[in-house]
Parts: C-alpha cells; sequence; structure tokens
C-alpha cells in the first residue's frame, strides 16, 4: 500500500490532459477534456458544463458513483473558471483502477456506502489532470480523509485510514481545502459530535494546507501514523507540478 | 531575451509578488495568457507553468505547454472544412469543440462567382480575426488590409500532423532556433530535402512536397522532437538520423 | 451526440498515397506492430497494457453466486466492455457505439466461446454455487487496434488472476480469505489472441497489422484471426469492407500465427516476472503477519 502519495501527469496521450494518481492503496487515472462543444441539454448560457465520469475498477456504475461524480462535480465547478468557457464542456473521466484489499474480508463487487475513503484520491487526480490540461483554475485543491476509531473507550483520528480501520470506524469524513486555505468540500458520515469533527478539521488543515514556507525536509514516513500526521498534500502538489512543468519547458 | 535569473514557477491561485510586477510609466500592463486580473490591483496565475515577466514591454505571460487550443485574435491557424452554408464555410479548428466561421469571401480575390470550392474535411490556413467567448471564431484567409492572401488559403495535397501547443507556438516564433529552441524544420532543409510548411497555432503542422518520403520524413522529426523534448543538438542528431536511414 | 473527430482530406488522401509506396507515417514495417507493454498491479488480475498510444485496463474480478439453471454445472464468466469518454468524448457513457459491440462481442467469441477458461471448474456445488468470474475492460486511450490490445488485456489478466480458495466439507462451503489462505490460479486451458489485419487499396491488396487510429479510418476492410500459439484458429471476423483475395487471407493467417507465438511468449516471460516479484514479497509478507500475532 502507498503510504506517500505517487502521481504522474499527462498518461494519456489522446486526452486533452490526464493524471495518474495512488494514494493509499487506491489508483485513480484521470482524463480532462476542454473546453469542448456541449450537447444542447448541457449548455449553459454563461459558464461551462463541468461534466464529471466516475467509472469503477469493476461492474457497471450505479448509484454510488452517481454519488461520487456529484460531490466531485460541485467542488471542480468551484475551482474552475468556468466563466470562461460559457457554452462549452468540461468534460472530466475517472477511472477507478484499484481500491485498497481488505485481506480479511472477501469483497463482493458492489459495495454499498463507505464511499469516502475514495474521494480524495479522485479529487486529486482530477485536479491534477485539469492542470495538465491547462484549463484556467481560481485555485488548486487538495484533499484529505479522516477516520474517528473507538478502541477500548478512547477515541483516535486516523488519517487515511485502511480498509480494517474503515470497519471500526464511528465516523468518516472527507475535507478539501482550495490553495487559499477556503473549505472546498466536508462530507461527514456516522455518528460524531461538533468536537469530533473540529478534530478532525484540524488534522485535515495539517495535511492539506501545511504552510508552504516550511520546506519538506526529510520526512520520517512512519508506519503506525499514531500522531495523525500524515503527508504535506500541498507540497506534494506543488512539487508533482513543477517537475511537469520544468520538463515541458526544458527549451526555455 | 529574458536574463536567466531564477525561473518562477506557479500553480494556479498563487500570489504574484507585487514587486514582480512591472511598473511602467507610460505603457499600460499588458497580461498574456495564463493570468487574470483581479480588481484593484491583483494579478493571479490560473494555470500551472513559469511566469515570465518583460520589463521593457511593460508585459506578463505564463508561458506553459498543454491543453486545448483556444481560439485568439490574430492567430494563425490550420482548420478542416466541416461544411458549407449559405455564405460561410464552418471550420473546425480542434476535434470536438465548437466550430469557427470562414467567410466564403473572405479568400483573396474572391467575389460572389469566384469563390473558393471547398469540400467537407479540406484544410484552410487561415487567421482568427474575431474570437470571443460568447461568440463562435471567426476566420480570414485574406489580409483585410493589403486584399492579399499572404500565405493563406486552401491547404491542397500534403499531410497535416499533430504537435502540442507548446511546439506549434515555438514553430511560429520569429526566431525559433534562438527563442524556441526548435531547428528541426531549418535542419531538414538543409539536409537538401524540399518541402513546405504552414504551422497552425492549433497545434497542426502541414507539410507538402512531391515526395511523400519526404513528408513522412518531417512528419516523424516533427513528431519525435515534440514527444522525445530534443533539444538543438539532439534535432540535428535525429534529422542526421532520419535522412541516413531514408537513403 | 457529439460526432466522432474525422481526420482531414489532405490526410485520408496522403496515408493512402503513402501506403502505396510502402510508407508508413510512423516508419513502420507492414507487419510490424507498435512497441507493446504490458504491467501487472500490485492486485491479482489487473493488467495495464499499452500498444503505441492505445491503452487497456482489464480487471479480473470473482464472486460466489447461483448458477444459470440450464446450466448447473457451469460457473458464470462475462467480459464488460464499455467505451468510455475517456478514449474520446464521442464516446458516452450507456449508449454503445458499433466500435464498441463489435470489441465486446470478438473478445467475448475469442475468449469465452472458444473455451479458454474451464468454466466448469468454476462450479462450487452444483446448481446452487458457482463461481461468477468478471472481466472488466477499460479503454483509456484509444489510437487504433482497440481489438489486439483488449484480447491481449483480457487474456494476461486472467492469467494473472488468483480467486479466493474454497474447500466443502460435509455439504459446508467455505470461501477463504486471502489472509487465510493464498488464492488459486484459475483453471486455464489455452491463450488466444487477436491479430487484426486491415487492407487498403481498391481491392484490398494492401495489409498492415496494428492500424493506428488515423489508418483505421481510411482503410476499405478488416479482419480479425483470432487463433493460440499451437495454430489452434478460434474465430475469423472479416464483418463486410471490399473483398479480399483468399490467397492472401491465407497469408495473413500464416503471419498471425507468428504474431500470436510471440503474444504468447511475451506474456509467459511477463507472468513468470511478475510471479517472481511476488514471491519475494509473499515471504516478507508472511514474516511481517508473523509479527503481528
Amino acid at each position: 500500500m502507498t503510504v506517500i502519495p505517487e502521481a504522474t501527469l499527462s498518461v494519456l496521450p489522446r486526452a486533452d490532459g490526464s493524471a495518474r494518481y495512488a494514494h493509499a492503496g487506491y489508483t485513480v487515472t484521470a482524463s480532462v477534456n476542454g473546453p469542448i462543444e456541449a450537447q444542447r441539454r448541457d449548455e449553459h448560457a454563461f459558464e461551462a458544463h463541468v461534466d464529471v465520469v466516475v467509472r469503477p475498477a469493476a461492474g457497471t456504475g450505479g448509484t454510488r458513483e452517481r454519488h461520487l461524480e456529484s460531490i466531485i462535480e460541485s467542488s471542480l465547478t468551484q475551482l474552475i473558471l468556468v466563466k470562461n468557457f460559457p457554452r462549452q464542456l468540461i468534460q472530466i473521466v475517472l477511472q477507478i483502477e484499484t481500491t485498497p484489499d481488505n485481506d480479511y474480508v472477501n469483497t463482493k463487487l458492489v459495495q454499498a456506502s463507505l464511499n469516502f475513503p475514495i474521494v480524495p484520491s479522485l479529487l486529486q487526480a482530477a485536479v491534477l489532470a485539469l492542470i495538465s490540461a491547462a484549463v484556467p483554475m481560481r485555485a488548486t485543491a487538495t484533499a484529505s480523509v479522516v477516520a474517528v476509531v473507538s478502541q477500548e473507550g478512547t477515541k483516535r483520528l486516523v488519517v487515511d485510514p485502511s480498509p480494517r480501520d474503515l470497519e471500526q470506524a464511528q465516523s468518516v469524513h472527507v475535507l478539501a481545502f482550495t490553495s487559499h486555505d477556503e473549505l472546498l468540500l466536508a462530507e461527514s458520515e456516522g455518528d460524531f459530535t461538533v468536537k469530533e469533527w473540529d478534530g478532525v478539521y484540524e488534522a485535515a488543515l495539517k495535511i492539506c494546507c501545511r504552510p508552504t514556507s516550511t520546506k519538506a525536509g526529510i520526512d520520517v514516513m512512519l508506519d503506525d501514523s499514531e500522531d495523525a500526521a500524515g503527508s504535506d498534500m500541498r507540497q506534494f502538489l506543488r512539487s508533482t507540478v513543477e517537475a511537469k512543468v520544468a520538463a515541458d519547458l526544458y527549451w526555455k | 531575451m529574458a536574463t536567466e535569473t531564477e525561473r518562477l514557477y506557479v500553480l494556479p491561485g498563487d500570489a504574484i509578488d507585487e514587486p514582480l510586477v512591472p511598473r511602467h510609466k507610460k505603457q499600460p500592463l499588458r497580461l498574456g495568457p495564463g493570468l487574470r486580473h483581479i480588481p484593484p490591483s491583483a494579478i493571479v496565475p490560473t494555470v500551472a507553468g513559469q511566469l515570465v515577466v518583460e520589463p521593457r514591454k511593460n508585459s506578463m505571460w505564463m508561458e506553459y505547454n498543454g491543453g486545448r487550443y483556444v481560439p485568439a485574435q490574430n492567430d494563425l491557424v490550420i482548420g478542416q472544412v466541416q461544411r458549407s452554408a449559405a455564405e460561410l464555410y464552418l471550420v473546425n479548428l480542434a476535434a470536438h469543440t465548437a466550430s469557427a466561421t470562414l467567410p466564403q469571401l473572405a479568400f483573396e480575390g474572391a467575389t460572389k462567382k469566384t469563390r473558393p470550392q471547398l469540400a467537407q474535411g479540406a484544410l484552410v490556413y487561415a487567421r482568427v480575426v474575431l474570437a470571443n467567448r460568447h461568440m463562435d471564431a471567426e476566420l480570414e484567409c485574406v489580409s483585410a488590409a493589403t486584399g492579399k492572401a499572404e500565405g493563406l488559403g486552401p491547404l491542397t495535397g500534403g499531410m497535416a500532423f499533430d504537435v502540442s501547443l507548446g511546439l506549434a507556438r515555438r514553430l511560429l516564433m520569429a526566431r525559433s532556433r534562438d527563442e524556441g529552441g526548435v531547428e528541426v524544420l531549418e535542419l531538414l532543409g538543409a539536409e537538401g530535402l524540399a518541402f513546405e510548411t504552414a504551422v497552425g497555432r492549433n497545434g497542426r503542422v502541414w507539410v507538402g512536397s512531391d515526395s511523400p518520403k519526404t513528408i513522412v520524413l518531417v512528419g516523424r522529426a516533427l513528431r519525435e522532437t515534440d514527444e522525445g523534448r530534443l533539444d538543438v543538438e539532439q534535432q540535428r542528431k535525429l534529422v542526421k538520423r532520419l535522412v541516413r536511414e531514408m537513403r | 451526440m457529439p460526432r466522432e473527430a474525422e481526420p482531414s482530406l489532405n490526410e485520408k488522401q496522403f496515408i493512402v498515397q503513402a501506403l502505396g509506396e510502402k510508407l508508413r507515417l510512423d516508419g513502420r514495417e507492414f507487419d510490424q506492430y507498435r512497441p507493446l507493454e504490458l504491467t501487472f498491479g500490485d492486485q491479482y488480475g489487473v493488467a495495464n497494457v499499452t500498444l503505441g498510444k492505445t491503452r487497456v485496463l482489464a480487471k479480473v474480478s470473482a464472486e460466489v453466486t447461483v448458477p444459470y439453471v440450464d446450466r448447473p454445472l457451469d460457473g458464470v464468466f462475462t467480459i464488460a466492455t464499455e467505451l468510455g469518454p475517456m478514449a474520446s468524448p464521442a464516446f458516452e457513457v450507456g449508449r454503445p457505439t458499433e466500435t464498441e459491440v463489435l470489441l465486446a462481442r470478438l473478445l467475448e467469441k475469442t475468449v469465452r466461446r472458444s473455451g479458454a477458461l474451464d468454466t466448469e471448474s468454476l462450479c462450487l456445488v452444483a446448481g446452487q454455487k458457482c463461481w461468477s468470474v468478471r472481466v472488466d475492460v477499460h479503454v483509456l486511450a484509444h489510437d487504433g487496434n482497440l481489438i489486439d490490445a483488449s484480447c491481449f488485456a483480457v487474456v494476461a489478466a486472467l492469467r494473472h488472476f488468483r480467486k479466493p480458495d474454497t474447500s466443502i466439507a460435509s455439504g459446508q462451503l467455505t470461501v477463504y480469505t486471502p489472509a487465510e489462505r493464498e488464492p488459486v490460479p484459475l483453471s486455464w486451458l489455452h491463450s488466444p489472441f487477436c491479430v487484426t489485419w486491415s487492407f487498403f487499396g481498391d481491392d484490398g491488396e494492401t495489409a498492415l497489422l496494428d492500424a493506428t487510429w488515423a489508418e483505421e479510418q481510411v482503410r476499405v476492410s478488416s479482419c480479425t484471426v483470432s487463433l493460440n500459439r499451437h495454430g489452434e484458429i478460434c474465430q475469423i471476423a472479416k464483418l463486410g469492407g471490399v473483398p479480399v483475395e483468399a490467397v492472401a487471407l491465407l497469408q495473413c493467417t500464416a503471419v498471425a500465427l507468428t504474431k500470436a507465438k510471440e503474444f504468447s511468449t511475451f506474456l509467459d516471460g511477463k507472468l513468470a516476472e511478475d510471479a517472481k516479484r511476488r514471491n519475494k514479497g509473499g515471504f516478507m509478507a508472511e514474516l511481517s503477519s508473523e509479527n503481528d500475532r
């Protein structure tokens, strides 16, 4: 399982932009095409229509995927400068390649509920693909998922929970922040108190919005992230994109 | 060329330090692609790339590669005729995008009786005269000032190759070798190959020649330069290799 | 419905003209494939295939289900092929195009109907319980020759796949989780591969292997031969188009056999490589799980 996120940009030669993102056992490939001509029914007179399609690794898409699509779509519409492209369509396809295995359970093809852990991977892949497609955006975004797990009476926060953690989790929260530290997305599931949510918010903020001035030094990755430190998503996003831009502008 | 200071890579939404914005006394500040102005004075990038500042011209823009072509005024483009309407042709500049319009009279010497007949799928080399987010782009194949084609018009025969938008931009630079680091076409010409080209800002390069072999060779050289991210020295080696293979 | 982009007249004419002079745009020989690459994921049964700029991902999954009433001794085996907008904005979700239908049919005929997978071995309790094996084919990038690439991906993924181990004791079926027992491979009988020829020229006299998307747009006819390394042909499909000389077709089949052998050797090598890599990891994993307890 990958603890440190991995990403490659522009992996699909025929799409306008694409990215492959792997983190915490999830692998997602995203493609972006746009701005392209929208169909009549999707056309909006003053802004671009953002169309998100989530495709599962196995089986046909169902309600679960529609739910994910609506979450991602509403977040991305906030990021993309949709007013720049009236009557056009920006199409984002998110193909789930792998989801983490739970060695202790035989998974069924169709899984009900517990969709949240995959949202950060989907969102991150989509943002990277949008950057690779040079679609004008207001800001970038980073996302994280945090679970509240109660063990022997004490509650602790688990960042990027494994399938086993999720089984024992009381509540699961997915949060995303823009690069301006604005809360972009907050979805929660399960039983939790306001105080717990505040803790979750702080933890997610730490992962997504660590100030960039502190250069990522040698970050020792502990196998057992008890302190829920997680990785520095913003730094990761920046270095990935900068590497791509530098490679693209090799001739400068 | 800008001085070799540290390159400034920025991401969408990053703050640009105030001192970086050029302040010319007389000229207004000119913003190139990838930047937007948020009143009163913030300049914010909208794409990821390198921020380039040209204090002499009081302008700044983003340098990046990738994405889909969005028409901009005065761009030279290679379009594909979609269909013919009453007074104009509908021309496609990129797959799946809304067509641009090309009036049938916007060709050199065209009158109601002698306008060019373009079949569906024909290629034209044109200039964008009107690009507006709320309207379809408008093209012309004749200079409005001189009434001459100036190299624009239907492209017959030959072959069109797809390249990245970045390479198309570099090929169109006045001094493509020094500023854009691309010399592959000149090198091929120096090897004695006879061909002509038309470069469209929308990522298409048309190559015409009597010899199909030459066209294939030019196409491969362009593609390998683009995909392999070759610098001038590597381009030289590539051209040598390709020419040797051909003979 | 967004229309599929079409190459310009100039491109169409030039591709045909160049082929007349024995030239391909990418400088390949007529019977040469683009570089073929295959990578397996961390999980069993995921194959990522790249053929030039064409990319296909195949994923195998299995679950226990009830067998069909008319075939109580057989398991269920399905291949799902869906061309989404990732391959091209012209493909819509849930609205199959002709390309998609033809691709699905050919994979079905090549892999399923040729008995490559022993479906009887998927039966657990006659008439009550069986395995349902499903292959999902995802086309990530479409630059021609989807059929050969997809077929290769499907076969590779199925051969790589491991299903959970089971046992029956006194009529009680137990399905073991991967933590309890190492999963087992499918009962695989032979590996068929598709080799697609595209024909050009007025009488289809020029035959190409592994056509790119642009070449496919101007071909006058095509023919897919599915066969395994032993030269056993599963099917030949030539769906309309310009008639082609029988002798030429025979030649095509002969070349197809050498290609199928190449595919087969390549796949065997990759599977062996992956098994080696896993074995190392498997040993380490055992150690670490030992420590956990």
